[in-house]
């Protein structure tokens, strides 16, 4: 029995009454929250427990809070938008009447009707629309992230209920399907109704998250909802990034609690011996009565209490620290006003705010195209008919074409005046260049009020020429399946359609066969390039139809004899002419680019377009410059003829003499590959990688990969054209394993979402149409030139910041703790504390946590501009300079000399100490204040030579946690306070009888100048004897001599190519078959062939000679050269 | 054009503020190690330090201390108390001594342990602050295993540091001559910390001090019930005695000194002590060498540092020694490097 959801849908986690008990119980899943219940639970152990309760609950339930309210917040808004959703209304048939209801009472069964534009309530099975033959458009961004629309048909039976609601009412249908999945492109299931048994497929099934385009209504029985419902089915938990700096810190802090077991043991092991030896005599004197223990069982009693005394080695707070910072990071990404895209009124955003410092880790970029690098804006601005070229740019004034008689796009510019004087004068070759652009095409117009005509596309280029030929005079009207109205210079013609050979990626072309009154008119455009026609006589067009029938009805090879088909009449085409569509570059993309190679940043294209355009786009932005030694195409088809490419471009990268492995080997060359890239530096030259599609499936093979990487990793440029999505994952996969570098993808469409999420950070350009892959990714704006900015900025900063922090932090942390384990050896090894307990409590979360997070979050080594200014300044972060295994090692041996000079020279002073009256102070708890207070001291002067750029914010907090240290400490030894809890708070008068003594403040000094000074004389040593970039910048900035930069560091961009624009080709199948079929179009639309004049040029003997290209070398034609002719 | 007001307004809203937060220009100086901060800087501090180093060990030098180790020299007694048989058997010791130099101003005797571990934690928690204040001397929470007598009747001053109290007794003669025999007169008062006799301590609130501690019972170590620690001055009795304040005050290593007595500056002793033979006259009562430990007795005078202290000074010769040296090769290193810049500069 199957138990039927409401379509009620639950994103959220908790309710008022579970919040405390599931967030407290995912917070313990944690291994830092449940190591520290652990320590709670020891010390509620009188034998062991050496730290009163607070100094760890109170941590611990700081930071369950912050953690609870950041869950709780985040609820809220899962809550908000549950409620949003569940209480949108929808149109149910209850009762024989249309109801509104909202959508969490939609349940399995019941009928929807839906209107345009709405987004669909549940799964559900479509019965009829408004459309003919039952037929309706959705588009399924928000599933799978494709934008184009779709088609869904219902059953003819179910069709013919079209609106009628009482019979829609009385449909008791009944529907038998598979259980709910998360298959979006399977649905089987049968429809029994009326006797008989309608097999469903998903064909037939409309998807909860779709909307309804193009259709003015639908109507449709619920088959899933809720959480039935394969939106619901999908939502699985998206994969959890963590930069490396996570993965470091989760290695170190495992180190950590080894090193803190290990400290344990040894002052285990002391406190045994020390029973052994003194401790059993004197235990026994202080104690009398009581019973001699075990000098082991005592000991293994020691190390618990010292696990608990020790565990601030490992940082609770350290995790909350670091989000806090990061969370900083992204706001500030989000506040930047330098990536804020002001035409479209876009910001930049952090979309995860956890990966912002290994954006100052990047290696490689993976770059989409279109969209991408080029504006993805289709412009219609050159042409060449009849051998003469239009529209050549000419910068100096924008003439805006004007036309009287069309509704004119207002932002169509074409600069060329004398193509609109040849429309005037009717130059017969230039009205057929148009016509033939307003009719061989898949776009769908739409009449909206006002008279306004919309077109629907498919691609935006085909858009551009559709809208270009409307523009110059002849406007594309309307079409039904067997006519095509496009109203010529004012007079409206019809033509009959006679054949429609659609756009696909083998042919590469398409082709409208249709005629007018005298049965004669032939063309063919290829979209995006050339425009040609042929002139075809009926008998021939019969006879080739007669063969396309037979093709149809061929059941086997039908795709290939209709390509045979298709190529027998697409042949002896007549050139026209050639469009030129640009799809412009961004605004600075090659300075970014140029800007983030020199950054050591390799850029990768990869792209749907074909290798042309591709290559084209790689020459306008200065990836391929024509100085370069060596460019190499793979485009073999076979893994034969890749490896044999490959096998080439290695020769001519290391000269013969390096042996090509046979691909059997690769596991020793992925090794070798692991190992380092010494190979990869004793080769010189530029060289580029171009590699198409086919053979990048071949190359990513196991056997051949290794190569592969070896060659692209060397090459300067590499640019994969032609690519799946998957391949595009599949290459950032690549590069991520084997290369063990931080890559990040950036793209703008739905084909980018893979990669945007396979790479360690994923991009996504925003403020398009689509956003998939903004919703995807990790980081989001407007523009491609914003990534220079995010990364040699933003990034560096974060990695900087972040790297400083930690250092410190682990350095702070141990000085803080080590001081009990050399306290230890000289207090019996009792798991006494150094400090006051509340000293304890309070160090890490009110002392010190305020400096350090400021410094954290807005600490700068170089301002911005010269981040951008030197991108070599990105190296470290690359080469993980800045925080690493022996970094660590360097602070722990920083935190280990200081917590030692705190500890021995106030040993060496109470040795023998008495006041300046004479009187008793090396008492435990003046030592405990002097040690205290030359701690807070050390590290607050350890932070201020850390931080490198003093705001206010950093003066205020690293004056005031010094500040708030002394007058806690004065409040703490109040009467006051101890005459309210003197169990608790036990130091009383002792601030200001040590604190006025000149002994313990020289004591402090000294300790402050033995744990500090070494720190600054290496610092400067280093900074004299080896400079980094960033210490000489800095230097620079402080002498203000921006005039003079470093010559070696500076290299403008060689602009060596000639300028060339990227022309882009679409290359997906069009809706060809489906305008043909007819089944779109609507019946009332049909209109009898109209027979207004119209003449056909036939005397084309113009066109012979311009040239007399087979349809094959039409295919390659480049743009670029085109418009060169 | 009423629209396109309201796209600029929209443009205006969804633009980040131009605020020097946010945009990370908040003015702020950038901190940097440069030559002419460092190099001076070291030099300074070290000069300082050498300085003080110098007047440090200079004041310690002029301390007059004398420390007398008088366990083995007491063997007798010592031997005694380390049966608890013997728990209210007297045991007097004299321990003579001579004073090569006269010890000028004020003097101050201390007593000394050795091996005595005041700061083991569970020592150092086993007392009750809320009885020392004298609020309610009931209150033996927090001071095992020394909370009640075998009877539960609860002990005051309760806890292990109170039990263990230093109770000898010692006396200073000092003899002009051979015959001659002077009682150094000794004040017990003036010797803890203000905070600690005014507050951290009272008495329980009573006319009569016997009667405040009825119901409780001494500590299972002394002799003597707490309100009968002196018998000559009746105000130094109770938690409010000033050995049993500083005895509490708990020491921060196993060797420790407190203070004991000061001398009281009158008669022959008005500057000082004067150069000569003494003797202390020590009633032995707390046992050492069941824990392998010592006690010793330690005159001494005080300067504006406090008292001998050797260790600070020479610490802080030695890190101006060091910093000076650092400081010389820095500069060493600084000048080698500019040259070389500029070498390769030109």
């Amino acid at each position: 029995m199957f138990l039927f959801q409401n379509n009620r849908i639950h994103t959220s986690k908790y309710n008022v009454l579970t919040f405390l008990p599931i967030n407290l119980f995912e917070q313990f899943q944690r291994v830092a929250n449940a190591y520290f219940l652990f320590l709670l639970i020891l010390q509620l152990i009188p034998e062991i427990s050496s730290l009163s309760w607070f100094t760890t609950i109170v941590p611990l339930v700081l930071v369950l809070t912050i953690t609870a309210v950041k869950d709780a917040t985040d609820d809220y808004f899962r809550h908000k938008s549950d409620n949003q959703v569940n209480n949108r209304l929808s149109e149910v048939l209850i009762n024989g009447r249309l109801q509104s209801e909202k959508w969490m009472n939609v349940m399995a069964g019941d009928i929807i009707k839906l209107e345009n534009n709405q987004f669909v309530a549940a799964d559900l099975l479509l019965l009829s629309s408004s459309e003919p033959h039952g037929l309706c458009y959705i588009e399924t961004a928000e599933l799978d992230g494709e934008t184009n629309l779709k088609v869904r048909h219902a059953l003819p039976v179910t069709s013919e209920l079209g609106t009628d609601i009482s019979r829609l009412a009385k449909f008791d249908g009944v529907v038998a399907c598979e259980p709910p999945n998360n298959k979006l492109d399977k649905f089987t299931g049968d429809l029994s109704w009326k006797d008989n048994k309608y097999p469903l497929n998903n064909e037939k099934i409309i998807l909860r998250g779709c909307v309804l385009r193009n259709t003015s209504w639908c109507f449709g029985m619920v088959i899933f909802a809720g959480p039935d419902t394969k939106l619901m089915q999908n939502s699985g938990k998206t994969k959890f990034k963590r930069t490396s700096i996570d993965r470091l810190m989760n290695t170190l802090v495992l180190w950590i609690f080894g090193f803190l077991v290990c400290m344990g043991i040894i002052l285990a092991i002391g406190n045994s011996i020390w029973e052994h030896q003194v401790g059993d005599y004197f235990r026994a004197f202080l104690f009398q009565d009581e019973v001699v223990k075990n000098s082991i069982f005592s000991g293994f009693l020691t190390f618990w209490s010292y696990i608990i005394i020790l565990n601030t080695v490992v940082p609770i707070s350290l995790y909350v620290s670091v989000e806090v910072i990061r969370l900083g990071h992204s706001y500030f990404i989000n506040w930047d006003r330098k990536m804020y895209y002001s035409k479209k009124e876009t910001l930049a955003e952090a979309r995860t705010t956890t990966l912002n410092e290994e954006l100052g880790q990047i290696e490689y970029v993976f770059s989409d195209k279109t969209g991408t690098l080029t504006q993805n804006i289709m412009t219609f601005n050159k042409c060449s008919i009849n051998g003469k070229t239009y529209g050549i740019l000419n910068q100096r004034s924008v003439i805006l074409q004007e036309f009287s008689h069309n509704k004119k796009n207002s932002k169509f510019q074409f600069y060329d005046h004398s193509l609109v004087e040849s429309i005037k004068l009717g130059d017969p070759k230039v009205h057929e260049f148009f016509r033939l652009l307003a009719l061989c095409h898949t776009v769908m117009p739409e009449e909206k009020n006002e008279g306004k005509l919309i077109y629907q596309v498919q691609s935006p280029d085909e858009g551009a020429l559709v809208t270009a030929a409307r523009n110059f005079g002849f406007i594309f009207k309307s079409r039904t399946p067997e006519t095509i109205t496009v109203e010529e210079m004012g007079k409206v013609v019809t033509y009959q359609l006679l054949a429609f050979l659609d756009f696909n990626n083998i042919r590469k072309r398409m082709s409208v066969i249709g005629t007018n009154d005298t049965f004669e008119f032939g063309g063919e455009g290829l979209r995006t390039l050339a425009i040609a026609y042929r002139d075809l006589n009926e008998e021939y067009f019969k006879e080739w139809f007669k063969l396309l029938e037979e093709a149809n009805r061929e059941f086997d090879k039908r795709d290939e004899c209709i390509a045979a088909a298709y190529e027998e009449i697409e042949k002896d085409m007549m050139l026209l002419g050639a469009t030129a569509i640009e799809d412009k570059l961004q605004d600075g993309v090659i300075e970014t680019i140029a800007s983030l190679s020199l950054a050591n940043i390799k850029i990768w294209v990869l792209t749907g377009d074909k290798q042309e355009t591709a290559m084209n786009i790689g020459y306008s932005c200065n990836m391929l410059t024509d100085d370069m030694n060596e460019v190499f195409i793979i485009s073999g088809h076979s893994a034969a003829e890749v490896w044999e490419e490959l096998k080439k471009a290695k020769e001519i990268l290391f000269g013969r003499s390096t042996g090509f492995t046979n691909g059997y080997a690769f596991c020793e060359k992925l090794q070798e590959l692991k190992r380092g890239s010494t190979v990869e530096e004793s080769v010189t030259g530029d060289y580029a990688l171009i590699i198409n599609g086919h053979s990048l499936g071949h190359a990513l093979e196991a056997n051949l990969q290794s190569e592969f990487l070896e060659i692209a990793c060397i090459c300067k440029t590499v640019i994969c054209c032609r690519v799946t999505p998957l391949q595009k994952a599949q290459v950032v996969e690549l590069v991520k394993e084997y290369r063990k570098a931080v890559t990040l993808a950036i793209g703008d469409g739905a084909n980018d979402i893979s990669m945007i999420k396979s790479a360690h950070i994923g991009v996504g350009i925003s403020g398009q149409e689509g956003m998939q892959a903004v919703l995807a990714s990790d980081y989001s704006f407007a523009q491609f030139r914003y990534l220079q900015r995010l990364l040699l900025v933003h990034g560096r900063w974060s990695y900087f910041r972040m790297c400083k922090f930690l250092c410190y932090f682990f350095y702070k942390n141990f000085a803080f703790t080590l001081v009990h384990f050399w306290f230890g050896f000289f207090c019996g090894f009792s798991a006494q504390t150094v400090y006051d307990q509340w000293f304890i409590t309070l160090f890490n979360i009110v002392y010190t946590s305020l400096p350090i997070l400021a410094m954290g979050i807005f600490d700068q080594d170089v301002s911005e501009q010269n981040s951008m200014d030197y991108p070599n300044l990105y190296r470290p972060g690359q080469l993980n300079l800045l925080f690493n295994k022996s970094k660590f090692f360097i602070c722990i041996a920083h935190g280990v000399y200081t917590s030692f000079a705190l500890f021995f020279i106030p040993y060496g002073v109470f040795y023998n100490l008495a006041g300046e009256d004479g009187k008793h102070i090396a008492d435990y708890q003046s030592f405990a204040v002097t040690i205290a207070t030359s701690l807070v001291i050390v590290v607050s002067v350890q932070i201020a030579l850390d931080t490198s750029y003093w705001t206010v914010i950093n003066h205020v907090f690293i004056w005031g946690s010094v500040a708030t240290y002394f007058s806690i400490l004065f409040t703490m030894h109040s009467d006051g306070i101890f005459d309210v809890f003197p169990n608790q708070f036990p130091f009383v008068g002792n601030a200001r009888h040590s604190l006025t003594q000149k002994n313990i403040w020289l004591v402090i000094l000294l300790t402050t100048v033995v744990s500090v000074m070494p720190v600054i004389a290496f610092r400067f040593i280093k900074v004299d004897l080896y400079p980094t970039l960033s210490d000489q910048i800095r230097q620079l900035q402080k002498v203000q001599d921006k005039a003079r930069p470093l010559k070696s560091h500076r290299r403008q961009p060689r602009r060596t190519s000639s300028r060339r624009s990227g022309y882009a080709f679409a290359h997906q199948e069009g809706y060809g078959e489906l305008i043909t079929s007819g089944k779109n179009m609507r019946v009332k639309n049909l209109h009898p062939t109209s027979g207004l004049g119209k003449t056909m040029y036939n005397s084309t003997s113009w066109i012979e000679n311009l040239c007399k290209k087979t349809t094959d070398t039409v295919n390659s034609f480049s743009l670029d050269r085109t418009v060169k002719l | 054009m009423e629209r396109n007001s309201n796209d600029v307004r929209g443009l205006l809203s969804r633009m980040p503020d131009n605020t020097a937060f946010k945009q990370q220009r908040l003015p702020a100086w950038r901190s940097h190690l440069t030559a002419w901060a460092v190099l001076p800087g070291f030099f300074t501090t070290g000069a300082f330090f050498l300085g003080m180093g110098i007047l440090l060990i200079l004041s310690a030098k002029s301390v007059k201390e004398i420390e007398i180790t008088y366990t083995s020299m007491c063997s007798n007694c010592a031997k005694l108390r380390e049966n608890a048989s013997n728990f209210y058997k007297e045991c007097t010791c004299s321990v003579p001594f001579f004073i090569p130099e006269k010890m000028p101003g004020n003097v101050y005797m201390y007593y000394k342990l050795h091996n005595f571990y005041q700061n083991l934690r569970r020592y150092t928690i086993s007392r009750n602050n809320r009885q020392l204040l004298g609020e309610d001397i009931t209150n033996v929470e927090n001071c095992a295993p020394f909370q009640r007598d075998s009877n539960g009747i609860p002990i005051a001053p309760c806890g292990a540091i109170a039990n263990s109290m230093f109770n000898d007794t010692i006396l200073l003669s000092y003899y002009p001559h051979s015959s001659t025999r002077i009682n150094v007169p000794l004040l017990s008062s003036g010797i803890t910390w203000w905070t600690d006799k005014h507050i951290k301590f009272q008495n329980p609130r009573s006319n009569n001090l016997p009667s405040a501690f009825t119901g409780t019972t001494k500590p299972p170590y002394w002799r003597k019930p707490v309100y009968q620690l002196d018998p000559e001055n009746p105000e130094n009795n109770g938690f409010l005695n000033n050995d049993f304040i500083v005895w509490m005050r708990v020491a921060a290593l196993p060797t420790f000194k407190k203070l004991y007595r000061r001398i009281h500056r009158t008669g022959p002793f008005a500057n000082g002590l004067p150069a000569g033979n003494y003797s202390f006259d020590i009633a032995y009562n707390f046992p050492v060498t069941v824990f392998k430990g010592e006690k010793g007795v330690v005159l001494s005078t005080v300067t504006w540092s406090g008292g001998s202290n050797l260790f600070l000074g020479i610490a802080y010769l030695t890190t101006g020694a060091v910093m000076w040296l650092a400081a010389f090769s820095m500069t060493a290193v600084h000048l080698k490097m500019k040259k070389r810049n500029i070498v390769s500069e030109s």
